[in-house]
């Protein structure tokens, strides 16, 4: 019971599988393709067509010739004549038609054409000789009828109605004649020939059919071969590319190994545990250890033993986040026993079940650098404090001394303790000098920015400066205020700023000068100018003239005093107050320079 | 503005040469009375006998320095509203600011003018409450 209810269940399904099959093969095969392929076919067949018809027309003129009007036989041979050869053109039109596929459906209405019309001149054969001649010739005629019939079924299988149209044209009048000749036999089989012709539909139906599947089994055969051969093309050239993918891997994993080789830094391949696995040329040498001394062991050999807590917890964090260290500064003793300081980069390998599966570092020696900028610290540190405190004493107790609070000295005494004040005074302007551009260079330099009336800044910078003028015999005289103006800047700097400008103009002008300083709009900016009528500044030296330790000439540093700082000063102050610095010669001699601010609102 | 001008000050400074200089800027051209404290242990005590308007700290000295002394002075109620004032030749802007945040009166920068200084003092003891 079970067995056979599994036997009946498998064949359904195997019924349904046959289904699927021929809907599939239905789907892939191109319906317009099926149709020219039976077009083609039907044409094929045409010249069997043609002949048999020929032939057979051919025997039935010589047969009927003398029993007949001679006309009317000539008549209908001349028809089967004509047919023939417009059968002939249409055959050789077709093989000449450049597009079968998609004229299929004319070339399908014209052979229908062809065929009812040869049907339907053996119909009028038919119609015409059959009644008035004797009986053995009319067997004749029937059987030459039932077999240009019975050729059809074979010539139109692929199509089964041009068939049905082709016998009808020959059975439809012969038929009519037998029923009204009066003759019962031939009454009979006029009822028989309809029976005749429709099993010969029915079987002329299902070669179509046959015919139908077969060429869609074809085309969807192609269809599933150009499909494979696609397929096949596609893997074919995945695999290539594959090949080539790998490649190129193998051919950057062996640049890799020869860059970290070759590196000038000390690269080092860790297991996650912290084993070392490979360490290449500059390790060795940097370390001062074999490659075979440190592969194998524990890369804390490179660790002193004091930092190693340090170093664990750095490590297990690595393996915890799986994300590479920049930056790690790690004290590494040599091999004897001097310690080295190095920046390293850690990387990570991970795998694509994110575990790790190696660690690259890679090791830089900064202890020169490191050394270097300690120095540096150290070294701005002395300026600042050690050679500022002695230099305050002397400047303080010469300043006591001019000042005449100790009382008269003696005029030549006085004299040189004036000289002696002012270069007291130059050695500490360039060391404040030196301070600011490193503090500027070295980003340290904090602004205390306000909002400042430019107006009363000049004023304060021309009364800060006027003593300085004095001594070049030079007045500074402002010229068109602009009452209301305010920028934010940082008082102290801006007024560094100026004096800087002012004394510059005053040391360049010539005896007895004046230097103008204007303020005024510019855009969205204010502009301060300070004007003087020295000798301008030469071509050769404009382009550096805001960079380090320049002046047009050294004679001029030592006449008249300066560190050549100021105005690169001026400019990175200027610049950290987002405004620009400029210059310019003036028409007439003389030179313009010049700073701009953002204008801000007072409010 | 205290209501008595400003007449005796006290300087506490390792640096025997600068120690000079101030006190004759401050004798000389701002006719003051000056106390001068070489070594900073004994500040507190020199503080005490003198009694001092205003106290003027170098910032930078052995042992105790003057940011520390300051501090101590904070903890003590008899100096504790002392005005002081820092010279100072290298402090940065964050030291300066915390130390105004402790109450300190002024800073003056090293190196200063001996010409200037009275008057420099006179404005910081104007400002004071």
């Amino acid at each position: 019971m079970n067995h056979s209810t599994t036997a009946s269940g498998t064949s359904r399904s195997l019924e349904v599988s046959t289904e699927a099959v021929e809907a599939e093969i239905r789907d892939r095969a191109d319906p317009r393709q099926v149709l020219a392929d039976r077009v083609a076919h039907l044409y094929r067949q045409m010249p069997v067509a043609i002949g048999a018809t020929f032939i057979a027309g051919a025997i039935a003129t010589y047969e009927l010739q003398g029993r007949f009007l001679q006309e009317l036989v000539l008549f209908w041979w001349a028809i089967v004549v004509v047919f023939s050869v417009a059968a002939s053109v249409l055959l050789y039109a077709y093989r000449r038609s450049p597009d079968k596929l998609s004229s299929a459906p004319d070339w399908l209405r014209w052979l229908a054409i062809a065929a009812l019309g040869n049907g339907a001149s053996w119909g009028l054969a038919g119609g015409v000789f059959f009644r008035a001649l004797s009986d053995e010739h009319q067997v004749f005629l029937g059987f030459l009828f039932a077999g240009m019939a019975c050729v059809g079924v074979p010539v139109y299988a692929a199509s089964w109605p041009i068939f049905a149209l082709y016998a009808a044209g020959i059975l439809a009048p012969f038929c009519y004649v037998l029923l009204t000749y009066g003759n019962r036999l031939f009454v009979e089989i006029a009822l028989l020939v309809p029976l005749f012709y429709a099993l010969n539909v029915v079987i002329a139906y299902r070669l179509t059919q046959v015919f139908l599947s077969g060429y869609r089994l074809r085309h969807a055969y192609g269809k599933l071969t150009e499909d494979h051969r696609a397929l096949n093309q596609r893997l074919e050239r995945q695999l290539l590319e594959l090949e080539e993918a790998r490649r190129q891997v193998e051919a950057s994993g062996r640049k890799l190994a020869l860059f970290a080789e070759r590196a000038p830094i000390a690269v080092l391949e860790l297991q996650p545990d912290g084993t070392v696995s490979e360490v290449n040329h500059a390790a060795e040498i940097l370390f001062g250890y074999a490659a075979a001394e440190l592969v194998g062991g524990h890369v804390r050999k490179l660790v002193r033993a004091e930092f190693h807590p340090e170093f664990d917890r750095i490590w297990e964090e690595l393996i915890a986040k799986r994300e590479s260290m920049a930056g790690l500064k790690i004290r590494n003793p040599r091999r004897d026993g001097i310690d080295l300081i190095c920046e390293w980069t850690v990387t990570p390998l991970v795998n694509f079940r994110q575990e790790v599966i190696a660690i690259i570092a890679q090791g830089r020696d900064v202890t020169a650098q490191l050394e270097a900028e300690r120095m540096k610290k150290e070294f701005t540190s002395t300026l600042s404090h050690e050679l500022r405190t002695p230099l305050t004493s002397i400047i303080g107790s010469l300043q006591l001394i001019n000042s005449g609070v100790m009382g008269e000295v003696d005029k030549e005494v006085g004299e040189l303790t004036v000289v002696a004040e002012r270069n007291g005074q130059r050695l500490l302007d360039l060391i404040n000098d030196l301070l600011d551009i490193e503090k500027i260079e070295s980003g340290k330099l904090t602004l205390a920015p306000e909002l400042i009336a430019l107006d009363d800044l000049v004023r304060e910078a021309i009364v800060l400066n006027q003593a300085f003028g004095e001594r070049f015999n030079v007045r500074f005289e402002s010229r068109g205020e602009l009452p209301g103006r305010h920028v934010l800047a940082d008082r102290k700097r801006l007024l560094q700023v100026m004096t800087n400008l002012l004394s510059n103009a005053a040391k360049f002008s010539p005896d007895g000068g004046v230097v103008e300083i204007s303020t005024e709009d510019a855009g969205a900016n204010l502009r301060v100018a300070v004007h003087d009528r020295g000798t301008g500044i030469p071509e050769a030296f404009r382009g550096r003239i805001f960079g380090r330790f320049t002046q047009a000439d050294s004679t001029a540093t030592r006449q008249k005093g300066g560190s050549g700082l100021g105005l690169a000063i001026c400019k990175r102050l200027i610049e950290l107050m987002h405004g620009r610095i400029g210059f310019e010669n003036r028409a007439g001699g003389g030179a313009t320079f010049w700073f701009e601010l953002p204008r801000r609102s007072a409010a | 503005m205290p209501d008595r001008p400003l007449t005796r000050i006290c300087y506490v400074e390792d640096d025997e040469d600068i120690q000079r200089i101030v006190r004759m800027s401050l004798e000389r051209v701002g006719k003051m009375t000056v106390e001068v404290v070489t070594d900073p242990t004994q500040a507190l005590q020199t503080f005490a006998e003198f009694r001092p308007d205003l106290v003027m700290l170098d910032w930078m000295m052995p042992v105790l320095d003057g940011p520390a002394l300051f501090r101590q002075m904070k903890l003590r109620p008899e100096t504790s509203a002392l005005p002081v004032v820092f010279i100072t030749a290298r402090a940065s802007q964050r030291d300066l600011d915390e130390l105004k945040s402790l109450g300190a009166a002024g800073t003056i920068s090293k190196p200063f003018s001996p010409r200037d200084l009275p008057e420099q003092l006179r404005a910081i003891w104007a400002k004071l409450p």
